[in-house]
């Protein structure tokens, strides 16, 4: 049974949330959750910005927690103090299918200094497993559902598109957002960048 | 790295500077109407630089069922995970017939779509209704209407 729970500091209005949308089922309850770590994470942005502070808070990311394609819940906090590059994507979107092959790479070669990718799938188990076999994906796949999708929103990703990446420093603060492919030389940059940062 | 700690301004990438990516709705405009008591028409008028996937479009009505729906072929293109796929781009009609006659009904048409941007991304399957009142007769096809409300997460 897949649930989802969000840190008691963005727990807020998960059963108003709930309440609206009845007939998504436990969907729902992934959306709901989802949304109240939004609503934390844009509560946290109003405090960032009046504090001038540098960079967003990347807390709603770090409270979701998700299943993986074995139905495991993963919190993503497990990978909390890690430079952790989110990834929204899908098998339906061929741009983040084309994308993808760099982040396993990127994964391989960076992951021993303190690198985590975690793929955020708006799709299907089965066919996130066949895509993942396909190309070796060696970072987790955790199963987003459409409800994921709302919480990038908050990010910048107004329209829902995919491929939308997220990436947080080891203080789990939100240093980029892309929407569309994030560019080999681009990731590559921001990560040593990062990785000398720490 | 610096501009990037600017907060919104950071969320960069798509689509090239001094163009913008339109919303769903306004990428791949639904309308529909009622050509005669058993047949309903569904248009997408596809912004350039964007296009939809043929084998994800549904159409489905309430409370009389649609009958067989042929979709026009599409354009073909090969894609590496899901081999060949068909695509449709500018505009995309397609005539759906009732399994019966309703005329003077009004029905509701479901239709299923998903598609992507040129520029690189892909939107989220977007389920639209529209509701139609069937004409009573041949020879007088409704107006088109467009959906009246937008999006998937309601």
């Amino acid at each position: 049974m897949v649930q989802v729970t969000a840190e008691p500091a963005t727990a807020g209005p998960t059963g108003a949330v709930e309440g609206r949308s009845p007939r998504f089922g436990r969907r729902a309850r992934v959306a709901a959750a989802i949304v109240a770590g939004a609503v934390a994470l844009a509560a946290g942005y109003g405090v960032f910005h009046r504090g001038n502070a540098p960079a967003r808070d990347g807390s709603a990311i770090l409270a979701m927690v998700l299943p993986d394609v074995q139905g495991r819940e993963q919190a993503l906090a497990q990978w909390r103090g890690k430079i952790l590059v989110v990834n929204f994507w899908a098998t339906w979107c061929a741009p983040c299918r084309e994308e993808m092959p760099h982040f396993v790479a990127a994964q391989a070669r960076d992951g021993a200094k303190g690198v985590q990718f975690v793929g955020i799938a708006v799709d299907d188990v089965a066919k996130v497993q066949a895509f993942a076999k396909e190309i070796g994906l060696n970072y987790p796949a955790l199963i987003g559902g459409y409800g994921a999708i709302e919480l990038s929103k908050t990010l910048g990703n107004d329209l829902s598109a995919l491929p939308f990446t997220i990436v947080l420093d080891r203080q789990g603060r939100v240093v980029h957002t892309q929407l569309g492919p994030l560019k080999p030389a681009k990731l590559d940059g921001l990560l040593a960048d990062l990785l000398e940062a720490a | 790295m610096a501009g990037c700690l600017a907060g919104v301004a950071c969320a960069q990438g798509l689509p090239a500077e001094g163009s913008k990516l339109l919303p769903p709705e306004q990428a791949f405009r639904l309308s529909a109407r009622a050509l005669d008591p058993s047949t309903l028409e569904a248009r997408f008028d596809i912004a350039d630089g964007y296009y939809l996937y043929r084998d994800k479009m549904r159409f489905t009505i309430e409370p009389v069922a649609a009958g067989p729906t042929e979709l026009p072929p599409g354009k073909r293109k090969h894609d590496d995970f899901f081999g060949d796929v068909e695509t449709y781009r500018d505009a995309l009609v397609v005539r759906i017939p009732l399994a019966k006659p309703a005329p003077g009904q009004t029905l509701t048409l479901h239709a299923d779509s998903q598609g992507c941007a040129d520029a690189g991304v892909c939107y989220p399957p977007n389920p639209q209704q529209v509701q139609l009142v069937v004409p009573t007769s041949a020879g007088k096809p409704g107006p088109f209407v467009e959906p009246a409300r937008k999006g998937w997460f309601k």
